[in-house]
């Protein structure tokens, strides 16, 4: 299969090495971590772009340090980069105080969105267009893993500053490369696919490539439309055959159960919208005649809505997600939102079925797997949960049954599962290390509650109400690492 | 009965400290969760449906004894049934709540009782029967004799209660610890004539989930 490339070497984050890099004067190591096997480590590579969105100067740091460059270099790079990342700020702090200049920056949207944020872009063009665009993707990574060490850092600067200053240096090749996948991208017959999120301080790309991982468009570009079509199609067939039956004797219960669920939601500003509620209960309602071995279970209520506010954000201008109105908007749109909607969570929950039916054995199965591994990677906060009788099930039962949703805001999970979608079996496998992690993030505080009940109410109700983007790129580098070190362990991770 | 007391604490000389699971069961939608919302928080708005199990805990401080309530806020869908039963293990009382506007809901408390009637024995929980949504009188489908009657003929607590008006929330806890403290003595005293009161106690012994 396609691997591409993206300038780290190493798994992110080694805090020791982090701590070496930044003291003046001491010597990089040539190897940081250790590595198993190469097959392994390339698989883990390949999966793991996204995941050093936040750490984007460590690792391109450690990719030269690995190559015993001299100390010197470093370091002038670490300053280059730090300068640089100051300066972003202030750039920011500027933007916000003055919205108009930020209007111009927006005015040159695409070449600030390809080349700006350089988060977004790895993420979308090596994360997500390898579906989009199958040829040109071998060559190119070829490339750039050949020109890793030299090149990654001017690309680097030269997009953060091509962003902050509105100075425009020539591009790379790799910068030019994701530039033309990027252009492709969006020339495509399905730039609706393509979604653009503005948040305040940065233009976030969500990939509503969604679709793609998930088999529910096919990669063919002249089939895409039509499929598409015949989706929305079959779905409102779906609406037309089942949804009289709500009022009869044996679906009335489930669909009284969405019904009081629905106004019962999160975000407000949905639940406050007729229109809203009423799509949300034809999509609950159809899904859960349609997948009678579980029906409709509270919880899968919340599943719809990141789908839902992503699809309405690509038409609206709203800077916060959780504040979406769909008034304005033309019924044709809606009806195509709420198929798609429909579609996204269906396949989402095809991948999870075993959490909502008898017994919900998915999710006891789990949580008893991340008792393992949390018992495996940090012993100290097991032992604390243990000794102070704790149940796993206790906390981790909703952040299996609502995928880590009632957590973390909206925004968030928005984020977090976007990588999901990307990820093989992102939803029922790869959860469970960012649930390991999620708790393994917390282990000071965790460490510091010496009573049963301190304890488990910080565990239900975790400070994540300020997370944004940055937190939820820590967790999931730090997810991919543990999957990293555990997935192919088996006798470090037994199931 | 299971018992806690804080290491520490004796009967002669300091109030001794209780710890007791108090259980919320019943229907999607009576109230559970908005009822341990008032007692709490003193507010009511309007709830995420609870998965799994919330947890809260509230002390009161009796004249006889500092009385810590953890309270276990389960969810009432009956999918989640086999999960709640995790929840309940090891309880020492439930709080049954039916939604007094509808009639399916006290018929669900009912199998709740059956539920708990295979699991604890009479005189290891405490029950109480409430019904919530006092506001909607309008709109009631179960008279407060229906529930009186039926609560008197199992030995259980019963109140109407109200989560939005606030009306006799904090009574029904209230009677609850009330309730568990009387039995506290009654045991301790039983236990008295035979030997001496062993109030260390590990929380080992009783928490089993």
């Amino acid at each position: 299969s396609i691997q591409h490339v993206y300038g780290a070497q190493h798994p992110p984050f080694d805090p020791l090495l982090h701590g070496t890099l930044t003291k003046p004067g001491s010597k990089p190591p040539t190897t940081p971590v250790k590595l198993k096997k190469v097959s392994t480590f390339q698989e883990f590579e390949s999966n793991t772009s996204d995941a050093w969105d936040l750490g984007d100067d460590d690792d391109e740091l450690l990719a030269i340090a690995a190559e015993n460059l001299n100390t010197e270099v470093v370091m002038e790079t670490a300053h280059k980069v730090i300068q640089n990342h100051s300066k972003l700020q202030e750039q920011h702090k500027f933007q916000e105080e003055h919205p108009q200049e930020e209007k111009q920056v927006e005015s040159a949207e695409l070449t600030s969105i390809a080349c700006g944020d350089n988060r977004l872009v790895k993420s979308v063009s090596e994360g997500h267009a390898s579906y989009f665009i199958d040829n040109s993707n071998e060559s190119s990574s070829m490339q750039r893993s050949q020109s890793l060490p030299q090149t990654s850092i001017p690309p680097l600067l030269s997009g953060m500053a091509d962003y902050n200053t509105l100075v425009t240096p020539a591009l790379t090749e790799r910068e030019a490369s994701r530039l033309d996948k990027f252009k492709q991208l969006l020339a495509g017959p399905h730039t609706d696919l393509v979604l653009f999120w503005k948040a305040k301080r940065n233009t976030l790309f969500i990939s509503l490539l969604v679709f793609f991982p998930q088999g529910y468009l096919p990669a063919n570009v002249d089939r895409r439309e039509s499929t598409l079509q015949r989706k929305r199609q079959e779905y409102f067939a779906f609406v037309e055959q089942y949804y009289d039956s709500r009022n009869d004797e044996h679906h009335q219960d489930t669909y009284r159960q969405i019904h009081i669920d629905i106004p019962r939601m999160s975000p407000e500003v949905l639940r406050l919208q007729p229109k809203v509620t009423e799509i949300f209960e034809r999509i609950l309602f159809i899904w859960a005649i349609r997948h009678p071995a579980s029906g409709y279970v509270q919880g899968i209520n919340d599943l719809v809505t990141p789908f839902f506010v992503v699809f309405i954000c690509e038409y609206i201008e709203e800077e916060e997600v959780e504040n979406v109105d769909v008034s304005n908007l033309p019924e044709e749109v809606l009806q195509n939102i709420e198929a798609d909607s429909y579609w996204c969570m269906s396949k989402l929950l095809d991948g999870i079925q075993d959490n909502y039916t008898f017994a919900q054995p998915g999710i006891q199965k789990k949580v008893k797997m991340l008792e393992e591994l949390v018992s495996r990677i940090d012993e100290q906060v097991h032992r604390h949960l243990d000794q102070h009788e704790v149940k796993y099930l206790q906390f981790a039962f909703r952040w299996m049954n609502n995928l880590l949703m009632r957590e973390v805001p909206l925004r968030c999970t928005i984020r977090l599962w976007d990588t999901y979608q990307s990820e093989p079996e992102g939803f029922s496998h790869f959860h469970l290390y960012v649930c390991a992690a999620f708790l393994v993030r917390w282990r000071k505080e965790i460490l510091e509650e010496k009573d049963f009940q301190e304890l488990l109410i910080f565990l239900q109700n975790l400070p994540t109400v300020h997370w944004g983007n940055e937190e939820i790129s820590v967790l999931l580098a730090e997810a991919y690492r543990l999957k990293f070190a555990f997935a192919d362990a088996p006798n470090h991770y037994k199931k | 009965m299971a018992q806690e007391a804080m290491p520490g604490t004796s009967l002669a000389g300091f109030r001794p400290t209780y710890i007791y699971k108090v259980v919320l069961l019943g229907s999607t939608s009576v109230g559970k969760t908005s009822l341990a919302y008032r007692y709490m928080k003193n507010d009511f708005k309007e709830l995420l449906p609870t998965v799994g199990c919330s947890f809260f805990t509230q002390t009161l401080n009796l004249d006889v004894a500092t009385v810590k309530l953890e309270i276990w806020d389960t969810a009432g869908q009956e999918k989640y049934q086999s999960v709640c039963h995790l929840y309940y293990r090891g309880a020492h009382a439930a709080l049954l709540i039916y939604d007094i506007t509808h009639k399916e809901t006290l018929n669900r408390a009912k199998l709740w009782l059956r539920e708990l009637e295979k699991e604890f024995l009479p005189d290891e929980i405490i029950i109480a029967l409430v019904g919530n949504k006092m506001d909607l009188t309008t709109e009631r489908e179960v008279t407060t004799e229906e529930g009186e009657q039926f609560a008197r003929t199992k030995g259980l607590l019963f109140m109407e209660t109200s989560a939005k008006s606030s009306h006799q929330v904090n009574d029904i806890f209230m009677a609850v610890a009330r309730e568990l403290l009387q039995r506290e003595q009654e045991k301790a005293l039983s236990q008295c004539e035979q030997s001496t009161v062993d109030l260390g106690e590990s929380r080992t012994s009783t928490r089993c989930c």
